[in-house]
């Protein structure tokens, strides 16, 4: 049993650290979208974490003595300095970004996490083409990096569902549901969906902090498009009107890739599927998405959902009365 | 003599080439419920749109208590307390009614962004009088029993009505009410008409208020503002607004 488990762990450990990467990207997503912000600028941020915490770690630290591992406490130096670079650069981009609405913004973040990209090719500090290398370890394994992304998800979890409950999520929703009407309550467009913006960006530069060290290497192939694309189909193929959808499409769109290499791996399957299932996991990959948002328009996990999981509602007692008394037991 | 809430003075607002509001000038009083009537696409919608920073007027001046709000964004006009409702009801569809109400109490917090999300004591207090203060407005419009239903599943006639709960939500001084009654029966009117005087009482409310059922009108309010193509063509008590021959002119003539 232990040995299974080891073998599991070594075998998806790297797996099992990416889903928890892609829930909290997801999430960095879903954040402006739940003041009906279509952002894609996501991978521009993650990108830039990654290289903060890439460039820190091998050109600002004093190297590591062999045999040591990278010290948590300047990992989590780094992740404080790009979150912080990522507010920054948020305030400037989102206030006059978030003027845009629905597709033109997404293609506004588009053009600005290409122009993350292409900076990262031709400047001296991101190592241009190659990009950074050998950033240092501060795990001897890969599983071991659930240390930091498991109580880092685990926050977010917390701080999302606290979020969702206060007057400044319902602030937020508001904006998505009705932005004129928003207003017409005093809720102030641009506070709130910069501000939205911003947590999205300090999360997704927080996430690229600890990928870089989880790759250990950081080029401009990271935090591209492609991530922008792949990420909207976790919060989309989840669910955008819970952050709980962004956590599970987040997790399972990037196990499934796995999940099907394994399938092809049983024994006795005919070679025609095994060859299908391991060269044509992409096909496979896109028809699942475009089947789940056929059969599943709201995403996998929606607010309706989650009810039936949650107490049953308070008996709406009216008024005057103070917060309903819990029976005491 | 009582005190004038809100002054329009040669407001105007142009679409293209078309002048929706025309140099229009007139004072709210304190208190007073005061109409506004006139023909489809009279201007009436718009001015409300001006009134509350929806629309930037394109010349004139607005005074609210002496204050200059021409061009006030309109959370801001929010803010000093100017409620209104919408004539194509917009409320927000995919929460709840109690939500609808707690959203319409934004602008009574006194804790801060992060307490709030941290969820810090002070916060929490705050929330749940609001969500108290919720139940109350529901229940002063008799939805109590669908607080938690969606809004958008609502009867025509409860979201306005809760859409009248959640703009007195914001404990409004003035509150512009866009067809209340649109598509209610006359003995719905009556009743509206009731419950809107009940709330001028109740909450000390300065009302303008958009109605086309000229009866209803003519009860309830104390003085009428008349539009017509986007210029004021009367103002006064419903009696002399009644006689007045461009009024009649306006409604009878083509
Ligand atoms: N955003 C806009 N862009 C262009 N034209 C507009 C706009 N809003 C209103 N108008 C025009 O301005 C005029 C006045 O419209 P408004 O909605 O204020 O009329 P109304 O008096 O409220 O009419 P109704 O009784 O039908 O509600 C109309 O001719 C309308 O088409
Ligand atoms: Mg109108």
């Amino acid at each position: 049993m232990i040995e299974f488990l080891t073998n599991f762990l070594s075998t998806y450990g790297f797996l099992i650290v990416s889903m928890t990467f892609s829930a909290m990207l997801a999430l960095s997503l879903y954040l402006p979208l739940m003041t009906g912000q279509l952002s894609l600028a996501s991978p521009g941020f993650y990108a830039l974490g990654g290289y903060i915490a890439a460039w820190m770690s091998t050109e600002l630290y004093p190297p590591l003595a062999t045999g040591t591992t990278f010290p948590i406490p300047s990992l989590f130096v780094e992740m404080l300095i790009a979150a912080v670079a990522c507010a920054i650069l948020a305030l400037l981009v989102g206030v006059p970004a978030l003027r845009l609405r629905g597709i033109y913004l997404a293609l506004a973040t588009i053009a600005f996490v290409e122009v993350l990209r292409v900076l990262s090719l031709n400047l001296d500090v991101t190592g241009k083409a190659i990009g950074i290398f050998n950033i240092p370890q501060p795990f001897v394994t890969k599983i071991e990096y659930l240390y930091i992304s498991l109580p880092m998800l685990i926050v977010c979890i917390i701080f999302m569902y606290r979020l969702e409950r206060s007057r400044v999520g319902r602030a937020f929703r508001a904006l998505r549901e009705d932005e004129l009407a928003a207003t017409a309550m005093g809720i102030n467009p641009t506070y709130y969906k910069v501000l939205a913006f911003m947590m999205g960006a300090i999360l997704a530069g927080m996430v690229g902090a600890v990928s870089a060290h989880f790759l250990n290497t950081w080029n401009a192939r990271q935090g591209t498009f492609d991530l922008s694309i792949l990420v909207l189909a976790y919060v989309i193929i989840g669910g955008s009107r819970t952050f709980w959808g962004s956590i599970v499409g987040g997790m399972l769109l990037t196990a499934l890739p796995e999940v099907l290499r394994a399938v092809a791996g049983i024994q006795g399957l005919p070679p025609f599927l095994t060859g299908f299932l391991t060269e044509g996991r992409l096909i496979i990959y896109g028809f699942l998405i475009a089947l789940g948002t056929l059969f599943f328009p709201q995403g996998l996990i929606t607010p309706e959902f989650l009810r039936r999981f949650a107490r049953p509602p308070k008996a709406s007692t009216p008024t005057k009365s103070k917060p309903l008394q819990t029976p005491s037991t | 003599m009582s005190n004038v809430v809100l002054q329009a003075s040669k407001l105007t607002r142009m679409f293209g080439g078309l002048c929706a509001v025309n140099e229009v000038s007139f004072d709210v009083l304190e208190g007073e419920i005061f109409g506004l009537i006139g023909p489809n696409g009279a201007g009436k919608t718009t001015l409300f749109n001006l009134v509350t920073g929806m629309t930037p007027p394109t010349s004139g001046r607005l005074t609210y208590r002496g204050q200059n709000i021409t061009g006030l964004r309109a959370h801001r006009i929010a803010a000093l307390g100017i409620a209104r409702t919408f004539q194509n009801i917009r409320l927000f569809g995919n929460l709840s009614a109690l939500e609808n109400v707690m959203i319409g109490q934004h602008l009574s917090a006194t804790t801060n962004t992060v307490s709030s999300i941290v969820g810090l004591p002070a916060s929490r207090r705050e929330e749940n009088k609001t969500r108290d203060r919720a139940y109350e407005l529901l229940e002063m419009v008799n939805l109590l029993s669908k607080a938690d239903d969606k809004a958008r599943n609502f009867a025509y006639g409860d979201q306005r009505r809760l859409e009248i709960a959640r703009a007195l939500a914001l404990n409004p001084q003035l509150l512009l009410l866009d067809e209340p009654g649109a598509g209610m029966n006359p003995n719905e009117k009556a009743e509206l008409s009731t419950f809107i005087r009940q709330m001028r009482q109740q909450f000390n409310l300065t009302i303008v208020l958009i109605e086309h059922h000229v009866p209803m009108v003519m009860g309830l309010c104390d003085r009428i503002a008349v539009l017509n193509f986007g210029l004021l063509i009367a103002l006064g008590n419903p009696a002399q607004v009644q006689n007045d021959p461009a009024v009649i002119e306006a409604y009878l003539g083509d």
